[in-house]
C-alpha cells in the first residue's frame, strides 16, 4: 500500500522538511479536529495553498496529504452528522451505527499510521508513494 | 486513468466491504445496549409517574381497574403484548385524556372513561396507547424533544425538577408528530381486529370528541392533543371491514354501566 520511490530528483534537506511538514499538518489537524472532519481538511488546505509554488517536490507531497484528507471526508462527515441525529433528533444507535463507527476507526487508524511513516520518511528525503493516492497526485501535480 | 478509478472503486469497496462484514457482529449485545436503554427507560418511567403520582389521585379499587384490566388483558394477549410489563394506572381527573410514560406506564383518566360511550371506545384509546408503547414513541419523543444528554441527567439525579416537570408535560400533554399518530393509530386498528373487537367504536369516539369540542372547553386534552381528529377517524373507518362480524364484547354492558356509576359517584363526591 506504501512504497519508497526514487523521485525524479534527490530533493534538498529544506525541501524534505516542508514536505514532511505537509504530513505533520494534517497529522496535528487529525488530533484537534477529530470530532469535526473538516477541521482536517481546512488545515490541510491552508498548507496546500501555502506551498503551492513551492518546489515540485514539496508539492507533490503537499497534493498526496491533502487528496487522502479528501477522501477520509466524505465518510468521517457521514459518521459526524449520523452521531449528532442520534445526540439531539429521535434516532437511535443500531448495530449498523456501531459497525460504521469501527470502519471509521479503523481506517482512520490506517491513515494515521501511514501519515506518521510517511511523515518521517519524507523527513529523512525519503519519496514514499502511496497506493492510488500516489498515481492521483500525479494526475494533479506535475513537474 | 482507468488505474486510478479501478483504484478508487476498490478502496470504497473496502471501505463498505469491512462496514458490511462488522454490521454481522452483533455489537447491540456486546455493548449491552438495549440494556442500558432499558435501565433508562425503567429510571424515567418510576420518576415521571412519582412526580405525576403526586399531584393526582390515583383510583386503586378493584371496582374501578377489573373492567380496565379486563380490556388491556385482552388486546395485550391477542396481540402477544406482555402484559405484565404494562402498569395501568387510573388517575380521578375530568380531563379526557390517556397517555404513557416510559416503562410501559399507562395513564388513564376518569374523565375519559366518562366520555366514552360503551367499552370499545375505550379499547380503541387503551390500544392506540399500547401501539405507542409497542413501537417505543414515547422514547423516541422523549430523546428528540429534551435531548438525550438531559434524559440521562435525570436519571443520574442531577437534572433539576423543573427538567422532569416539563418532560411530564410533554408527556401528557402534548401529541407526537403526525406520522407517529398515524402510526398508532393503524396499528391500534390491527390490535384490535385481533382482539375482536370492532375498531369502529375507536372511529366514532374521535369524531363524536371531536364535534363536540367547542372553543374554550378545557377538558377535552386527548382530542386537542392528536389533532386532525375528523381526519383520523376516517382513516380508521376505512380500515374496518364492515363485513367482519364481532363477537360479543369484552366486558359485559352491565359491568360497564357499573364502572360509569363508580366514577361518577366519585366525580360527584370529589371536593
Amino acid at each position: 500500500m506504501i512504497s519508497s520511490e526514487q523521485f525524479i530528483y534527490p530533493p534538498g534537506e529544506h525541501e524534505a522538511e516542508k514536505a514532511s511538514n505537509s504530513y505533520l499538518m494534517s497529522l496535528i489537524a487529525l488530533i484537534a479536529g477529530l470530532p469535526f472532519p473538516i477541521v482536517n481538511l481546512f488545515a490541510t488546505l491552508i498548507f496546500y495553498f501555502g506551498n503551492r509554488k513551492g518546489t515540485y517536490f514539496v508539492r507533490w507531497h503537499c497534493t498526496q496529504a491533502l487528496l487522502s484528507q479528501l477522501s477520509v471526508l466524505p465518510f468521517n462527515s457521514f459518521g459526524f452528522w449520523w452521531t449528532i441525529s442520534i445526540i439531539f433528533s429521535s434516532e437511535t444507535i443500531t448495530n449498523n451505527y456501531i459497525a460504521y463507527i469501527f470502519t471509521l476507526i479503523i481506517f482512520n487508524v490506517a491513515e494515521f499510521i501511514a501519515t506518521i511513516y510517511t511523515a518521517i520518511s519524507t523527513r529523512k528525503g525519503t519519496h514514499v508513494a502511496w497506493w492510488f493516492y500516489s498515481d492521483l497526485t500525479n494526475l494533479f501535480c506535475k513537474p | 486513468m482507468k488505474k486510478i478509478l479501478f483504484q478508487a472503486v476498490i478502496i470504497i469497496s473496502l471501505i463498505f466491504a469491512v462496514w458490511y462484514v462488522l454490521s454481522k457482529v452483533d455489537w447491540m449485545r456486546i455493548f449491552k445496549v438495549e440494556q442500558i436503554t432499558n435501565k433508562t427507560e425503567k429510571k424515567l418511567g418510576d420518576l415521571f409517574w412519582e412526580l405525576y403520582n403526586s399531584a393526582e389521585k390515583e383510583i386503586k379499587s378493584e371496582e374501578a381497574i377489573q373492567p380496565l384490566d379486563s380490556i388491556l388483558t385482552k388486546i395485550c394477549v391477542s396481540n402477544n403484548i406482555d402484559k405484565s410489563q404494562v402498569k395501568l394506572h387510573l388517575v380521578q381527573s375530568n380531563e379526557i385524556n390517556a397517555f404513557v410514560l416510559p416503562n410501559r406506564h399507562l395513564v388513564i383518566n376518569t374523565g375519559l372513561i366518562l366520555a366514552a360511550e360503551d367499552e370499545g371506545e375505550v379499547a380503541g384509546v387503551i390500544s392506540h396507547e399500547i401501539a405507542h408503547m409497542e413501537l417505543n414513541h414515547v422514547m423516541k419523543k422523549l430523546v428528540k424533544e429534551v435531548g438525550l444528554s438531559v434524559l440521562i441527567s435525570m436519571t443520574t439525579g442531577s437534572g433539576s425538577s423543573e427538567q422532569v416537570k416539563a418532560a411530564v408535560k410533554l408527556l401528557s400533554s402534548s401529541a407526537y408528530d403526525r406520522n407517529l399518530e398515524k402510526e398508532a393509530d393503524i396499528k391500534a386498528v390491527d390490535y384490535l381486529k385481533k382482539s375482536k373487537i370492532n375498531p369502529v367504536h375507536f372511529a366514532n369516539f374521535l369524531t363524536r370528541l371531536s364535534d363536540k369540542e367547542p372553543a374554550g372547553i378545557k377538558y377535552f386534552s386527548w382530542i386537542s392533543t392528536h389533532p386532525d381528529s375528523k381526519e383520523r377517524a376516517e382513516y380508521i373507518t376505512a380500515l374496518c371491514n364492515k363485513n367482519t362480524k364481532y363477537p360479543q364484547p369484552v366486558i359485559s354492558r352491565q359491568t360497564w354501566d357499573n364502572l360509569r356509576q363508580y366514577l361518577s359517584e366519585k366525580k360527584e363526591s370529589r371536593p
